[in-house]
């Protein structure tokens, strides 16, 4: 179902098979037909910057994989390694030099509704409301003001700031307007999330919280494809069905995480979990510390 | 308990740093700032300005015929003179006819001249912002033509504006249109770099965000990278009220027959400095008032901005 094919893969590891290698749809619904196409797959896609320089980058080399209808997917790895060009070329952002991206079986060719993006960078439009700009993208796709009022109230509900519709973006503390934002995305009903570190900045509380905000939105929006970036390899294991690590622009470990839902604390710093971490950890390289 | 259930608790706990639902229900907001008082050094510095003024005019005296610096009693009585830019009406004839000055004369005079101006001011203004803005809108949509119009754009900005004005002078004659086309040219002008500016530094990622909501380019153009750039151009806006005040004075300096551009050109034609000082305090107060309107206006549309 998913996997990695890339150059440069450590195969699928022991840590998979001590996490009990279970299938991540089992807990979710599965897709109506196994024939349909993964949500997003990756075919030897290589993306090479040329620098003001004239030198010439590769950020991305021979990258393949495929991520399930449903599948939670989280992306670990070293700062400037390639994650975010990944993500980027899922959105449509940049184009790759080589190789092919498709979601939900088409080409992607630059950015469209169908990929949702939650950036890292706070992205709200300041000079929009809270609710307004939520409704962006419905008013963008043409909903009808009824239904954009009811979708937008719901998702303001969901988020816990049924109250602060009528705020603008400056009113608001960082952890609020990470909801407001994946408000937004999630209302507009992608096919696929794209996460690049949304959480990052907010302190451990305030991550557990939105986690829950996230897995909730997950949950009521029918379990639709995440791949979310993250540096936080305790966040992967929270949310994830599966972990990539990601170094010097290849794809080098897939594991998944056999976790049962709702994870607790308790859960993910167990020894299952612990087994995870090692596996992902040790790719970043046996630091010496102290 | 699913987050449906859970309700805005946890959000309203966070609030509290930051703000309360009812303030902004009510429209208010912790962060705010306070009005402005003014220092009591700046009314100390000001004082002192008219005190060195006066002993200027003290000490130079009347040299050549005139007085070079008017003192403020001289300035004060000069009212009178404004008389004279009354063409006649509305109970006070005009003094070309022989009638005597009067204080009403002097008030109607200074009025129909300020008002004059000032109309000149601000329709040339708003023709200057809907111009300079949209061409720098419509020209920044396509990064080719913002490449190549960047510079030649500042180069523009940098022109001696006064020494146009012979040119709009010979294009248009003395007549109404010439005085608003340089106005607006003025200010246009201005505003149309800072526009193209404004447009280069909005960050991509709001293009790139918009678009991945689902938003055409030209939606993407007209509701996140105009409302975007808008902050930036205040400033602009701000320095353009100066601008076209500026403009106009000098505009009607030049030919016109009403204006308070035109009471300044005949009163140092008579060496009236104490008319030409009273008409300056005049531009200032007038000026200060439309600087004040625009900078309130603009705060309120901007109120969005961090």
């Amino acid at each position: 179902m998913q996997g990695v094919d890339g150059s440069g893969t450590d195969s699928q590891n022991n840590a998979s098979g001590a996490a009990g290698r279970p299938n991540p749809a089992d807990d979710h619904p599965k897709p109506p037909e196994d024939s349909l196409p993964p949500a997003i797959e990756l075919r030897s896609v290589t993306k090479t910057f040329v620098l003001e320089s004239g030198e010439e980058l590769t950020a991305v080399r021979d990258a393949s994989l495929t991520v399930a209808r449903g599948e939670f997917v989280c992306v670990v790895g070293p700062s400037g390694h390639g994650k975010s060009t990944i993500l980027n070329l899922i959105a449509g952002f940049i184009e790759p030099s080589n190789g092919e991206i498709f979601v939900n079986g088409k080409p992607v060719e630059g950015p469209g509704p169908d990929r949702g993006v939650v950036f890292q960078r706070d992205t709200l439009f300041l000079w929009r409301r809270v609710a307004a700009n939520i409704s962006f993208g419905l008013e963008a796709r043409g909903v009808p003001k009824q239904e954009r009022k009811a979708t937008v109230e719901r998702y303001l509900k969901t988020v816990g700031l049924k109250d602060f519709a009528g705020a603008w973006p400056r009113q608001l503390s960082g952890g609020m307007r990470r909801r407001v934002a994946i408000a937004a995305v999630f209302a507009n009903e992608p096919d696929v999330f794209l996460m690049d570190e949304p959480f990052v900045g907010l302190d451990y509380l305030r991550r557990a919280q939105l986690h829950k905000v996230l897995l909730d939105l997950w949950e009521e929006g029918g379990h639709r494809a995440v791949f979310m970036i993250t540096h936080d390899v305790d966040e992967a294991l929270a949310l994830g069905d599966r972990i990539l690590v990601v170094k010097e622009g290849r794809i080098v470990e897939d594991v998944e995480v056999g976790l049962p839902r709702p994870r607790s604390t308790y859960m993910i710093t167990g020894e299952e979990a612990s087994i995870i971490r090692r596996s992902v950890v040790l790719h970043f390289g046996d630091l010496e510390i102290a | 308990m699913s987050s449906a259930d859970r309700g805005p608790g946890s959000a309203l706990e966070e609030s509290n740093r930051v703000v309360s639902p009812s303030s902004i229900r009510d429209g208010t907001s912790t962060s705010r700032s306070k009005p402005r008082r003014i220092h009591p050094l700046a009314i100390l510095s000001f004082l002192a300005l008219i005190a060195a003024w006066q002993a200027s005019s003290i000490i130079l005296g009347e040299t050549v015929g005139y007085k070079r610096v008017p003192g403020l009693e001289d300035i004060f009585y000069s009212f009178i003179e404004y008389a004279g830019y009354w063409q006649g009406g509305l109970g006070a004839e005009s003094t070309r006819t022989g009638a005597e000055p009067t204080n009403w004369g002097a008030t109607l005079g200074l009025g129909h001249n300020t008002l004059v101006t000032m109309l000149r001011t601000i329709t040339g203004y708003t023709i200057g912002v809907i111009t300079g803005i949209g061409l720098g809108f419509l020209i920044a949509w396509s990064k080719i033509a913002r490449g190549v119009l960047t510079f030649p754009a500042h180069l523009a900005r940098m022109m001696p504006l006064l020494a146009m004005i012979p040119l709009f002078a010979l294009w248009f004659g003395n007549s109404e249109l010439g005085v608003l086309t340089f106005i607006a040219f003025a200010v246009g002008i201005l505003l149309f770099a800072i526009t193209i500016n404004a447009i280069g530094n909005v960050p991509l990622y709001y293009r790139q965000y918009a678009r991945s909501l689902g938003a055409s380019p030209l939606r993407t153009y007209a509701r996140v990278v105009f409302p975007a750039a808008f902050p930036q151009l205040r400033g602009g806006l701000l320095l353009a009220v100066a601008f076209s005040w500026s403009a106009a004075l000098a505009a009607e300096f030049l030919g016109q027959q009403v204006g308070l551009g035109h009471v300044l050109q005949s009163a140092l034609y008579y060496a009236s400095t104490d008319v030409v000082a009273l008409t300056g305090l005049v531009v200032i107060v007038f000026a200060a008032v439309t600087y004040l309107a625009a900078n309130k206006t603009l705060a309120w549309l901007t109120r969005w901005a961090e």
